[in-house]
């Protein structure tokens, strides 16, 4: 097996192509789970507790029942009774058009018993509060990490900083909600989801409802985006699967706007107690982070601190709080965003301590030799030069700022299996059991077995979201591409031995005298005995080829670094941040398509900005219900928050593919509000940088006097 | 929403009896925007719906010696109206900040006065508030960090209308259609506080109905402006915002008109700014005296404090733009 | 489509209760001269018609005229994606905050969300699916194929529909008047800057007339 081509070499590959399912996409036509309709559908939905903790005490649903055109009606859809979030599934009805649904959902009489809630994770972690699981502390045991010795690396610095640091709870907020529509096919179950893992759903589906995997099947051809939300199975779907059996009919059911706000995946929020220290050289020594975090009923809210500088002597406590709210789910680049906002900030206020450029203090810290040549090549882009060398030095209304952070990420490819299926007539099928969640897979598996047998992509149909497909991972830590555009290359490749055998065998000469040369098979010593695609797949008489591919080592890798910088304006009068400009320096290996992966990083961007200037969830302390479950309240980056974006890629092609997806995410929020100290001399401290906060931190800063 | 009845007037006779007195039976439909968010929220459970956009009367924009507007006039052609962009500039502003595109080619001028506040308290059906007969505030204690910082108890809603500043500015009457035909109602008098009636923010007796608006023509020396602020650019409802209307002769401020948006329940009217300008040249002192005025009796609650020093920065913005206009 | 017709319970003033048949109208009592129209309408209540129930409308989408069953409460979006499986237009809020739903109304872009069907009698509505003939998309349309205008694409067919409308009124937009533009059209994947570009060429090739 060989590896990538060079760069040069490559005809298809790495260039910017537009995705091939864009026609459908922009003419309407593609179906994605909500636009299904078979025929005699009926329309599935939750009744959800409006209460974030209660037990439920009877659920009557007779009225539901003795409704004309209610089909199927579910009351034991809750597992245990005790409710502890806003927002959890508590019955189920299916009915033949959307308004019965409605009508139907307000005809269930629920008998809560409604017990003590803990909105927030400050009231969570006051003594006496109530529990969210009844035999367990709200706040979990610390995670623990260290190393070197912490103590001795405070001692020995000559210069600490000591800060608190918050952010907040973000929805992912994908624009289609959760949802499925399923149907039984006598004992089997087909199942349309929108959904980021076609095989991870079916499997846990096959639990749920305690079926054969083999009779579970799981199909998303297009889907309105997931960013980790859509990785697991969803109860929704093994309630529609249930609906559908109780009614006899196919079942659509997409939660609500307001349910998935509610239920269906949040990024935890951070409280970090930090405390960074370095020579007067500018070389870390210590760093000490204590942080909380909740993800709800749920767990795994840490922030990966020390994030990516290189400090000798670490420690860092995290605590897991509970609260009664839905569960987080993983959100691009876990627990990053978080800590590059902590980590990011501390080091500018380092550097200035210690009276140095944040970049050069950074170029001292920071070991990623990827990552030493984006910092400088970012700096020379963005004219870092232009920097305000006084914090807040200009004067009038408006203020101007720069600043930068890095980013990083680490997983690679795995496990993915792929089938070529080649007809007589020269076209190619290729299946696997991936999905496309807006990441441009479809058209890079077409482009990788088109650059590697050398036919047009016109003849290529590329298949995917199904899991009678090869298998292949979760769309998710970014390790789709590194693991399907190996294992399509793998594909390909053995599809060309195969079809190199049919010739050597035609010609009677053994394999190694044959060349692959331009989509056919020519003898190596003479270039005038070939067959070109169309003659070669015309060997295959009736039968259509079928060859198995997986990937392989050796294509792919691990590890992104990355960097970006940002200039914002200040307006001082309404504490409005305004960025002007972020500029990307993006590393990912080989780039399979330039057009997409381009996109993905201004996706990435923008998604950081919104984390950065907009979103928040709302919990109301006195109902512990989120007041902003709407695309309304819950503000989200539209065109005009859009600002100009240079996306710089670091081609490092010798490294294999790398998944690009999340890391890119992860600086945006912490360059804003670096840039923001450098216009107005004031740190936010606080996500998401909203005017309130910003007005409110320029007037105490002005009340107290310009200390710095 | 409930299953009501739908109901499309062709004419205004009549409709005042139709309409009836339970305001909660009969609901008036124009662009429908805001109505079918409550209808879907339920908050609004009428019997009948009654869509008044066939009634020609109510559509058309006429020019003349001041500016007559049919209620149905649509916000994208209030905001594109060359000769409201010239002369009532103010609310060629405030129209075409509203929401975004397609909502301003759907919602009405009418409806726009008559929009229900968006408070999320009043606007989540789990809050059973004061405005829905229930006993407390939610925001008075709760996230109030859009809500009022003048005239909000014992509710802080805040008048989420950007039209409706921008006409109390320009003086506007409403021609109102009732049972005992039109009567006029100077904008001014529409609107009422919480602490007068908790249900409703204006006083459209429920079988009635805004049939046009009507500006008196500007007087020479009038120049206005419109400046909203939202907490995000694409599509919000103000936090705050400004309607200020200054008639100018010579050096001096004949006459001002301003009322604040997004700050209370109903469009305020920041008579201290107002007096502090009267006669006065607009030297920079003068707009710093005016802006601070203009918050001077603000009472902002635990999370809104921050739109007090933006409310004082945006009259002091409106007037510094208006000077040099 | 005013007429009234009973069968489809859309009929003249049904909520006049014991009114009879509506052989009384305005225009009977006021023809004769008895009493004034407006008399006559406090009697009758106003000129109208009513929809009460499941009623067969017709709505006039991408050009043809379409018979659809609806409660006076269907927003157009659901007649258009549960009834006539125009599936184009998308629902992500259902409160129009996102423009996932937006079409065409008389050429003005409206959100199908926020519009009963039983409103969108007698009007022309255009969706994404309307945009294209058979196989052939629109310059703008290709544009946003060639210049990456989507990820996800869920909220591509509003996005595309709001620049349709967009560069009807405004052949030669500034990045400006874009954002203002589609600033109704949320997209959660991020593919403004793209969306943009795409708008831009598109406006390009068809100011020359493409």
């Amino acid at each position: 097996m060989t590896g990538w081509k060079s760069l040069q070499d490559m005809v298809v590959l790495s260039k910017p192509l537009p995705r091939l399912e864009a026609p459908d996409k922009v003419a309407g036509r593609a179906k994605y789970t909500q636009d299904m309709h078979p025929k005699g559908m009926l329309y599935g939905g939750l009744l959800v507790s409006p209460h974030p903790a209660a037990r439920v005490l009877n659920i009557d649903a007779s009225k539901v029942r003795r409704l004309p055109g209610v089909k199927a009606v579910l009351t034991d859809v809750h597992p245990t009774g005790t409710v502890r979030y806003a927002g959890e599934e508590i019955a189920a009805v299916a009915a033949t058009s959307p308004e019965i649904l409605e009508d139907a959902l307000e005809l269930f009489e629920v008998e809560y018993e409604v017990l003590p809630f803990v909105a927030d994770i400050e009231s969570a972690m006051q003594e006496n509060a109530p529990r969210v699981f009844a035999n367990r502390s709200n706040i979990r045991d610390a995670r623990v990490r260290s190393e070197g010795d912490v103590d001795a690396g405070f001692a020995n610095a000559d210069a600490m900083v000591e800060s608190e640091f918050r952010t907040q709870v973000q929805t992912h907020s994908t624009l289609e909600t959760h949802g499925s529509m399923v149907y039984w096919d006598g004992d089997e179950l087909v199942i349309y989801d929108s959904t980021q893992a076609v095989h991870g759903v079916r499997e846990g589906i096959a639990k749920f409802l305690d079926m054969p995997v083999n009779k579970v099947r799981v199909i998303c051809k297009h889907m309105g985006a997931g960013f980790g939300s859509k990785l697991q199975p969803g109860r929704y779907t093994a309630i529609a699967a249930r609906l559908a059996k109780e009614a006899d009919a196919p079942v659509k059911l997409m939660v609500t706007r307001k349910q998935d706000f509610l239920g269906y995946g949040n990024r935890p929020n951070s409280i970090s107690k930090v405390k960074l220290a370095a020579t007067k050289d500018g070389k870390l020594t210590a760093f000490y982070a204590k942080t909380y975090g909740t993800a709800g009923i749920g767990t795994n809210a840490g922030i990966r601190l020390p994030f990516i500088y290189d400090i000798p002597n670490w420690k860092h406590e995290h605590y897991d709080v509970f609260t009664n709210a839905g569960p987080a789910r993983a959100f691009r680049a876990p627990g990053c965003p978080q800590a590059s906002f902590v980590m990011e900030q501390l080091m500018d206020e380092l550097a200035e301590k210690l009276n140095m450029d944040p970049l050069e203090f950074r170029l001292k810290n920071d070991s990623n030799p990827t990552r030493q040549k984006e910092w400088r090549l970012g700096a020379e882009k963005f004219g870092w030069k232009r920097r305000n060398s006084i914090p807040g030095a200009d004067s009038g209304r408006y203020k101007r700022g720069m600043g930068l952070a890095a980013s990083i990420w680490w997983p690679g490819g795995r496990g993915t299996k792929a089938t070529m299926t080649i007809y007589p007539d020269g076209t190619l099928d290729i299946k696997c059991g991936t999905q496309d969640i807006g990441t441009g897979t479809r058209t890079y598996m077409a482009m990788v077995a088109a650059e590697e047998l050398g036919i047009p992509m016109k003849r290529i149909r590329p298949m995917l979201g199904d899991s009678n497909f090869p298998k292949s991972g979760a769309s998710g830590g970014s390790t789709t591409t590194p693991s399907v555009g190996p294992a399509i290359k793998n594909t390909a490749e053995r599809a060309k031995s195969r079809l190199m055998e049919l010739a050597s065998r035609l010609w009677g000469v053994p394999v190694a005298e044959l060349v692959w040369n331009g989509g056919g098979v020519q003898m190596k010593n003479n270039a005038s005995k070939k067959l070109d695609w169309q003659e070669l797949c015309q060997l295959l008489g009736t039968d259509p080829l079928e060859v198995h591919g997986e990937w392989v080592e050796g294509l792919s890798s691990r590890g992104v670094a990355g960097c970006q910088f940002a200039e914002v304006t200040v307006d001082t009068w309404t504490g409005r941040i305004q960025v002007n400009k972020i500029l990307a320096v993006a590393d990912c290996g080989l780039i399979l398509n330039r057009l997409t992966t381009e996109s993905q990083v201004n996706g990435a961007i923008l998604q950081g900005i919104s984390y950065a200037l907009l979103e928040e969830r709302h919990m109301d302390p006195s109902t512990g219900t989120m007041v902003n479950a709407n695309y309304g309240d819950y503000k989200i980056l539209g065109a005009k928050e859009t600002p100009e974006i240079e996306v710089i890629f670091y081609d490092e092609p010798e490294r294999g593919v790398i998944g690009i997806g999340e890391p890119p995410t992860i600086p945006t929020n912490a360059a804003i509000a670096n840039a923001v100290y450098n216009a107005t001399g004031v740190r936010m401290r606080e996500l998401p940088m909203t005017p309130d906060r910003v007005l409110t931190a320029l007037a105490s800063r002005e009340l107290a006097g310009k200390e710095d | 929403m409930v299953n009501f009845e739908y109901f499309e007037a062709t004419s205004l006779e009549g409709l005042p009896q139709l309409l009836g007195n339970n305001r909660n039976e009969n609901v008036v439909m124009a662009g429908g925007t805001d109505l079918l968010d409550l209808l879907k929220e339920r908050i609004l459970q009428p019997k009948r719906v009654i869509n008044i956009k066939k009634i020609q009367e109510l559509h058309g924009i006429q020019n003349g010696r001041g500016l007559d507007i049919g209620a149905l006039t649509i916000l994208s052609d209030i905001a594109k109206h060359p000769a409201i962009r010239k002369s009532y500039t103010v609310l060629a502003q405030a129209a075409g900040s509203i929401a975004n595109a397609q909502l301003r080619n759907m919602g009405t001028i009418g409806g726009n006065l008559c929009q229900r506040p968006r408070c999320w308290y009043f606007r989540g059906r789990e809050y059973v508030c004061l405005k829905k007969d229930g006993s407390k505030c939610y925001a008075a204690e709760g996230i109030n960090k859009y809500h009022a910082i003048f005239g909000g108890s014992p509710c802080f809603i805040v008048h989420p209308s950007d039209s409706a500043p921008a006409l109390m500015a320009l003086g506007a009457t409403l021609e109102i259609y009732g049972p005992n035909g039109r009567r006029a109602m100077p904008l001014k008098d529409f609107f009422q506080l919480p602490e007068d009636n908790l249900m409703f923010e204006n006083r459209l007796a429920a079988n009635e109905i805004i049939t046009r608006i009507r500006i008196p023509e500007p007087e020479p020396g009038t120049r206005s402006l419109y400046i909203k602020f939202k907490e995000k650019d694409s599509m919000d409802f103000a936090i705050s915002s400004v309607a200020a209307v200054l008639q100018i002769q010579g050096n001096r401020v004949r006459k001002a008109d301003i009322v604040l948006g997004g700050v209370a329940p109903i469009p305020w009217r920041a008579k201290a700014a107002e007096a502090e300008l009267q006669g006065k040249e607009l030297s920079d002192a003068v707009i710093e005296k005016a802006a601070a005025a203009a918050v001077s009796d603000a009472e902002p609650l635990d999370h809104n404090a921050y739109k007090v020093m933006l409310t004082r920065n945006l009259v002091k913005d409106a007037l510094l733009r208006l000077r040099s206009a | 489509m005013s007429k009234s017709n009973s069968s489809n319970k859309i009929s003249r003033r049904s909520f006049l209760k014991g009114m009879g048949s509506g052989i009384l109208s305005t225009a009977t009592l006021t023809t004769g001269g008895l009493i004034s129209k407006e008399a006559a309408a406090r009697i009758l209540g106003p000129e109208g018609e009513t929809i009460s129930g499941r009623t067969v409308i017709t709505l006039k989408v991408n050009g043809k005229a379409r018979r659809v069953a609806v409660e006076p409460r269907t927003t157009l979006l659901s007649a258009l994606r549960d009834r006539l499986d125009i599936t184009g237009p998308k629902e992500g809020c259902d409160r129009g905050h996102c423009g996932a739903c937006t079409v065409l109304m008389d050429g003005k872009a409206v959100l199908a969300c926020m519009t009963l069907a039983v409103d969108a009698r007698g009007k022309d509505i255009t969706t994404v699916e309307g945009l294209s003939q058979d196989d052939s998309l629109s310059p703008l349309q290709k544009a946003f194929v060639e210049k990456d205008g989507l990820m996800c694409g869920f909220c591509t067919p509003g996005l595309v529909v709001a620049a349709t409308a967009l560069l009807k009124e405004n052949p030669n937009p500034s990045l400006d008047d874009i954002k203002e533009g589609l600033a109704g059209n949320l997209c959660r994947c991020g593919t403004y800057p793209k969306v943009f570009e795409a708008v831009q060429t598109a406006a390009k090739i068809m100011r020359k007339g493409g």
